[in-house]
């Protein structure tokens, strides 16, 4: 173990995967600080370049690049009071208002050095985390692994929306990604299914123009229709003063950042979640540390804490999402399960063989967090007074340049124009599920997980029959996946049950 | 019915019909390869009658509960519409222009045309632009990457 622990450090300290890094950070740097491309998006966007590479390459790219999008999300959120991601909207409401009481500086000082605590609490928790999965997961035939996914769903479709309805859409979604994971050749019979007769569908449907239509043009549509630069207008000025007392912050609050990091990692490793509600949660938790009803109104009007306490959960969130990424092939999040089709376009497997075979890899993950972060933070710090210059480029000049690396991205998986076909038209299913309230992320799992789903649900069927439903594990994993789905519903009908008794 | 609600609907039928399709294709197939589409399959098709008929007799917009990116609301309905269309027409004009011209001919064209008709630039600004984009896609795509680009469907008829 120990072994593998330095040799994963080794393998992203080799020239080529460190310039792979390097280069994931810079295109991650950009994208965290524009709120019209996301982190999940512009993952999508880079897996066609991963081919060629070796894996601890792609990974050092890829998740180099994921891991600081967060942190470099937040500059735009205290900035502009805009998202630079979805995931760090929380940090605005403290974070935006200190910029406008002429505090940015020390509201990105303490939001950078929390978002390092964090990324490598959440690191840390990956790490410690890989021996104690391990033997669990070793222990997982077909029919757990089967349910895992059927969970992973259940997760992802019911908390991914609130309420009845809400979930019901999750759950189309999902079942909708999982009836198209059944296009192309069947890998049993041999029979080409829902191929409409055409060549290109009897391999299936690629998972790059997928994505890349889902996520990437219904945001370019957006960023048409608001016909504005990225940030609106809002002019950028000198913010680095006050940035070091942002640093101490984050130390006199120690104990919270802390805390906050590890809700980051649990709502990480919880399927579904999401990283959106890890800032939220995190918010929550920071203004519950006031002591007093006047120490609590603060909150808002910019207390440090409110910044200090979103920027941890951010980002230790990443490592946490890992964990069953990596050890059950069950994404924590839409961006886990992009880069869950990052493995099997490496012709990596998630599961045991990522905790035995491929154990320094896994730890090399661990390590392109650690040195991704320490590096984006530093960079930081050193470009804080320039880097708010791209939220002000005007979007006609940024949709061209999308528009060309969204249609080359999708080109370069099968070099085929029905390719662009397909990212087009999914385009136009992102566009309506968006504007319809449906989420995405289910779909994506579905898509992701349906083949695994459906080999393990053959294998659990041929060698079991139907007693594989009767497994210990498979009758837990059924019984989470039902509370998972009972939840929320539960909890409507105590809210209405309450607001009748109050009302 | 507000647009929401209307996309909801057509999303919930066109489910419903991929379902239905998909059920109805497997029944003819051997069980190794009917067993998972039916499983997704005839559930699949009851959710989304479920949301269809919801959609049809419940209440009328329903508040937005994802999270999820959502549309910037701050345009007028009118000109948000006019917008949204010409954006498809710029991402389906793209397409056509790289299947008739091929890639390297078609990114220069966007870039330009984009710059020029809705960016309102000036011509030094759009040249100079064009070429810096198009400099980085050949430079980067073809030259260092030696991504195949076919010439396109008009080109190589004309030539």
């Amino acid at each position: 173990m120990a072994d593998a622990f330095v040799q994963g450090l080794l393998l992203v300290l080799q020239w080529k995967a460190f310039v792979f890094m390097l280069l994931g950070i810079g295109v991650g740097f950009w994208v965290g600080l524009l709120p019209g491309l996301g982190g999940a998006t512009t993952l999508a966007l880079m897996l066609p370049f991963i081919y060629n590479m070796q894996p601890v390459e792609a990974f050092a790219f890829l998740l180099g690049m994921h891991s600081v999008v967060a942190t470099t999300g937040d500059i735009t959120s205290i900035l502009f009071g805009v998202p630079g991601e979805a995931t760090t909207a929380a940090i605005i409401l403290d974070g935006h208002a200190m910029a406008k009481k002429g505090e940015a500086g020390r509201a990105l000082g303490a939001a950078l050095a929390s978002s390092l605590v964090g990324a490598l609490i959440g690191a840390g928790a990956l790490a410690l985390a890989i021996p104690i999965v391990r033997p669990l997961v070793l222990t997982f035939g077909s029919p757990e692994l089967f349910m895992l996914a059927i969970v992973g769903l259940a997760f992802i479709a019911s908390l991914s929306a609130q309420g009845a309805r809400g979930m019901l859409r999750g759950f189309l979604a999902g079942g909708l990604g999982l009836f198209l994971a059944m296009v192309g050749q069947d890998p049993q019979a041999g029979i080409g299914r829902f191929t409409l007769d055409t060549l290109y569908l009897w391999q299936g449907l690629d998972l790059v123009p997928v994505l890349v239509g889902l996520f990437a043009l219904p945001e370019i549509i957006d960023l048409v229709v608001r016909g504005t630069s990225i940030a609106g207008g809002v002019p950028p000025g000198r913010i680095s003063h006050g940035a070091l007392e942002g640093v101490k912050d984050v130390f006199r609050n120690f104990w919270l950042t802390i805390r906050c990091a590890l809700i980051g990692t649990f709502v990480g490793i919880t399927p579904g979640l999401g990283g959106a509600v890890a800032q939220w949660m995190a918010y929550g938790h920071a203004t519950q540390s006031a002591r007093s009803p006047e120490e609590r109104s603060r909150f808002g009007a910019g207390d440090v804490r409110g910044v200090v306490g979103p920027g941890a959960a951010c980002n230790s969130k990443e490592g946490g999402a890992l964990i069953p990424t990596i050890a059950f092939g069950v994404p924590g999040s839409t961006s886990m399960a992009i880069l869950l089709g990052g493995f099997f376009l490496l012709g990596l497997v998630p599961g045991p063989d990522m905790l035995t075979k491929h154990l320094p890899i896994t730890f090399s993950l661990v390590w392109t967090i650690v040195l991704a972060n320490i590096i984006t933070v530093a960079a930081c710090f050193l470009l804080l007074n320039r880097l708010t210059a791209l939220t002000a480029v005007p979007g006609h000049l940024l949709v061209p340049v999308i528009l060309v690396l969204v249609f080359i991205g999708s080109y370069t998986s099968n070099s085929s124009y029905a390719d662009i076909l397909v990212t087009i038209i999914f385009g136009a299913v992102g566009y309506f599920m968006v504007m319809a309230g449906w989420p995405r992320a289910p779909l994506v799992l579905g898509l992701v997980l349906g083949k695994i789903a459906e080999n393990y649900l053959y294998i659990s069927v041929a060698r079991y029959d139907a007693a594989w439903l009767a497994r210990p594990v498979v009758l837990v994993l059924l019984a989470i996946a039902i509370g998972v789905i009972c939840y929320p519903v539960f909890q409507a009908w105590r809210a209405r049950a309450r607001s009748h008794a109050h009302g | 019915m507000l647009m929401a609600n209307r996309a909801s609907l057509g999303l919930a039928i066109v489910i419903m019909v991929l379902a239905g399709w998909g059920t109805f294709s497997a029944l003819d197939w051997p069980w190794k390869a009917k067993l998972f589409p039916l499983v997704i399959g005839i559930p699949l098709f009851c959710l989304a009658a479920a949301e269809a008929l919801w959609e049809l007799l419940g209440a009328r917009g329903v508040k937005r509960t994802t999270a999820d990116f959502q549309f910037s609301g701050d345009q007028p309905p009118e000109v948000a519409r006019r917008r949204t269309l010409l954006a498809t027409g710029w991402i389906v004009g793209f397409f056509a222009m790289i299947v008739l011209l091929g890639f390297p001919l078609a990114v220069a064209l966007l870039v330009f045309l984009y710059l020029k008709l809705q960016g309102k630039e000036g011509w030094i600004f759009t040249i100079v632009f064009t070429a810096a984009v198009w400099g980085f896609f050949y430079g980067l795509f073809d030259m260092l990457l030696h991504l195949p680009f076919p010439p396109g469907w008009l080109l190589e008829w004309l030539v």
